[in-house]
């Protein structure tokens, strides 16, 4: 008769110690077998924004894997939220390992993580032979100044333009195209129900606008050189003296805690007279709501005192130098800037062209859009490259403007002053030494 | 006649003199624990020490020596004071709701009512729910536009449109929202340390305060309560750690707004460090909580060895 064999803590140890090296030396054994297989398909990953018009997003997918099936290539494409771009792009950046190409949206990474980019300058130049000059805000997006580099792609800006309800301001006989204007017909408007809305929250949307509004009263936070702080002046403190005038006469407390969707829903909700914002409000009311959508009219932005300009959205593609496959990286992009116009199409006009002749006006969609009433309502957007301009103007982007982008500060000197927590010159002033201090530190005299 | 061979005795293993030491072997069995701990904690912080007295930064990934000169920096800059008051209040406020929720919480748990077993097992849900999840369900709650609780109260008739709180617009009630959201976290853990504590305590105790006529309050609040406030200090250790590293709430919720009022610093070391590619600072921010967190674990673990002696 057997006898139940008895598990010692030697044999114990022996049998689970064979079964680690059993396991861990699986890997061992089968990585020339599978990196043979890998070596035989060519992959390339793409983390991008989850777009606001998600038809662009379906269209993408495609279009990349496509052009993988064509070019024997297994391409990802990874959506990820607009909000965790920045994080995602440092985590990839420290561990060496990631995506081979990477999309940014907004502020950062051009200049930020240039180190950690292949400098894309031929890619960039041969794209510009072809479909003309680039523009001042793709300059600004990518270009190194100090060694006439380019270490992004410039992809396409996103312009912030007026949408309004064209039967309320009419009822008030106005038209809101000067920031005055917008002040003193929003008060109206707000009396009768319909007020602003321009958010006053920690997003993207008022860091653009409340820039625009910035640089539209003469003022800005830094100079052309890029290298001094201008952002205590009496230009910021007559701005920010209006939107408290704004905000007070024309806006609800509401705007405080918005986020970048927030806005949308005022308006495509019936309820706001006026936002600033990119065109995917009026898309997603077309769908909502499509009463309120034909009584939303797009104008430039309002001018200021000084020039008429708002701030824009910077897309941008870098290819990490740690890139597994930096050539088929490099390659999609050409391809993706001769077929730019299809991209146009599929978001519906959100995405602006960067190169001068790579949508050839007048363009598809914003001057004469089926869907719209009346056709030609979209197509002031075609101006944008006339009034629209990214964070650092009038000087280059670089990772001191993205930190004063990323905390808000901008946004924070209007509402502080606006809530009546700081008056506007003790705001400016906050504001100023805020920025003193990121500039310090990023040109090392601290 | 068929003669059985004795049987060879199997040679000592080379290993024995492990196998057989009951003192290496626990070494041994212990340290990878040790290693996980060293690898994943201790390394990263020795990193952010060094990072913190350094010029690091994603721009440029130099290791250029400054001193304290980035602690110097955070700690003049008004916006970084301004964080450190309100992850004070973020920390303590929402374990103090926690705690005052907790403890009537595990109360009615104990008495029987119909369908108890349902209640206790849903009231683990606001720990299981992922937070981004739950984070946006609050955040419609509160919602500017659409906050459920304004549609109600205006419904009712108790407040008006134009009455209706601005939850998260208002730099008061938005820091009120986080600590509410954080104190529903921690709610239910606060729940399990009080049963816990509660059903430890021997019946015959509470019987004979009864008897010698203590009312609710007295029984909960000098038998019971001294008794089990070392499991409950242990508790609160834990979430106080936490609760002052913490940055999904705030980052989820309010984004570190309005105009600042519910910055922490989690979320400032985060969006300074990783959003803004600050290393150094961010490292120095996130840092500053190490002495204040020694200090209060110190204090409490004090509380509770005394209380146990």
């Amino acid at each position: 008769m057997n006898t139940p064999s008895r598990v010692t803590r030697r044999r114990l140890l022996k049998d689970t110690g064979l079964a680690l090296l059993a396991v861990g030396s699986a890997p061992a054994l089968s990585t020339p077998f599978i990196s043979r297989a890998m070596a035989d398909t060519r992959t390339l990953s793409v983390v991008q924004w989850s777009h606001f018009v998600p038809a662009y997003d379906k269209w993408f997918d495609n279009f990349a894997k496509d052009w993988g099936t064509k070019n024997h290539i297994e391409v990802t494409v990874d959506h990820i939220p607009v909000a965790d771009v920045a994080a995602r792009a440092a985590a990839e950046a420290s561990a060496g390992s990631g995506h081979d190409l990477f999309g940014w949206n907004g502020a950062g990474g051009a200049h930020l993580y240039r180190k950690f980019l292949i400098d894309v300058t031929d890619l960039v130049e041969s794209v510009e032979k072809k479909y003309g000059k680039i523009t001042v805000i793709g300059r600004q997006i990518g270009y190194n100044q100090d060694d006439k580099t380019w270490s992004a792609f410039p992809d396409y800006y996103i312009n912030f333009p007026v949408m309004y309800r064209k039967s309320l301001w009419d009822g008030i006989g106005m038209v809101p195209d000067t920031w005055d204007n917008v002040r003193i017909g929003g008060a109206k408007l707000k009396q009768k129900g319909n007020p602003v809305g321009i958010s006053l929250g920690h997003s993207n949307d008022p860091n653009t606008t409340w820039r625009g509004l910035l640089w539209s009263y003469g003022a800005a936070f830094q100079d052309e050189s890029g290298k001094h702080v201008v952002l205590d002046s009496k230009e910021t403190v007559e701005a920010v003296k209006f939107v408290a005038a704004l905000y007070k006469e024309a806006m609800t407390a509401d705007v405080l805690s918005w986020s970048d969707a927030s806005n949308n829903q005022y308006i495509d909700s019936g309820v706001s007279s006026l936002i600033i914002n990119p065109i995917s409000a009026y898309r997603t009311a077309q769908q909502l709501n499509k009463k309120v959508a034909d009584d939303i009219f797009v104008m430039k932005p309002p001018k200021g005192p000084v020039r008429q300009i708002m701030g824009g959205a910077a897309e941008f593609y870098g290819i990490w130098k740690f890139a597994k496959n930096k050539e088929a990286a490099l390659e999609f992009l050409k391809y993706y800037a001769d077929n730019w116009v299809e991209a146009f199409k599929a978001s519906s006009g959100y995405n602006n062209p960067i190169f001068a002749n790579i949508v050839p006006k007048p363009m598809p969609l914003l001057s004469d859009d089926p869907t719209s009433t009346p056709h030609d309502k979209l197509s002031v957007l075609q101006t944008s490259d006339e009034w629209s301009a990214v964070p650092g103007y009038p000087g280059p982007a670089w990772p001191a403007t993205d930190e004063i982008y990323n905390d808000f500060i901008v946004c924070d000197m209007m509402a502080k002053a606006a809530t009546g927590a700081m008056t506007a010159e003790q705001s400016v002033k906050w504001a100023a030494q805020q920025c003193e201090s990121i500039f310090d530190k990023w040109l090392h005299r601290a | 006649m068929v003669s059985i061979a004795e049987p060879i005795a199997k040679p000592a293993s080379r290993y024995r003199f492990i196998l057989d030491r009951r003192d290496v072997l626990g070494s041994i069995m212990v340290a990878p624990a040790i290693l996980y701990v060293l690898l994943l904690v201790g390394l990263p912080f020795l990193l952010a020490v060094y990072y913190s007295v350094s010029a690091y930064t994603i721009y440029d990934p130099s290791w250029r020596f400054v001193g304290l000169s980035n602690f110097r920096q955070i700690v003049n800059n008004p916006v970084f004071q301004e964080t450190l008051a309100n992850t004070f209040l973020f920390t303590f406020g929402s374990q103090l709701l926690g705690l005052v929720l907790g403890k009537f919480g595990a109360l009615l748990l104990m008495r029987p009512f119909p369908g108890r077993k349902i209640v206790r097992a849903l009231i683990i849900l606001p720990w299981a729910v992922p937070i981004a999840l739950a984070t946006v369900a609050w955040e419609w709650m509160f919602d500017s536009l659409y906050s459920v609780i304004n549609w109600t109260l205006i419904s009712l008739g108790i407040i008006t449109r134009s009455e209706a709180p601005n939850w998260l617009g208002n730099p008061h009630l938005a820091m009120l929202c986080v600590i509410v959201v954080n104190a529903w976290r921690f709610f239910p853990f606060a729940v399990v340390i009080f049963l816990a504590g509660i059903t430890s305590i021997p019946q015959d105790v509470i019987d004979a305060a009864t008897v010698d006529g203590a009312g609710f309050w007295r029984r909960n609040y000098q038998i019971i309560l001294p008794m089990i406030m070392p499991i409950v200090a242990v508790g609160l250790i834990f979430g106080i750690v936490f609760t002052f590293t913490d940055l999904s709430v705030v980052f989820l919720l309010t984004n570190g707004g309005p105009v600042g009022a519910t910055s922490v610093l989690g979320f400032e070391g985060f969006q300074v460090g990783i959003v803004s590619g600050d290393v150094s600072h961010g490292a120095a921010i996130s840092l500053f909580m190490l002495p204040v967190l020694f200090f209060v674990v110190i204090g409490m673990l004090r509380f509770i060895r005394r209380r146990e002696i």
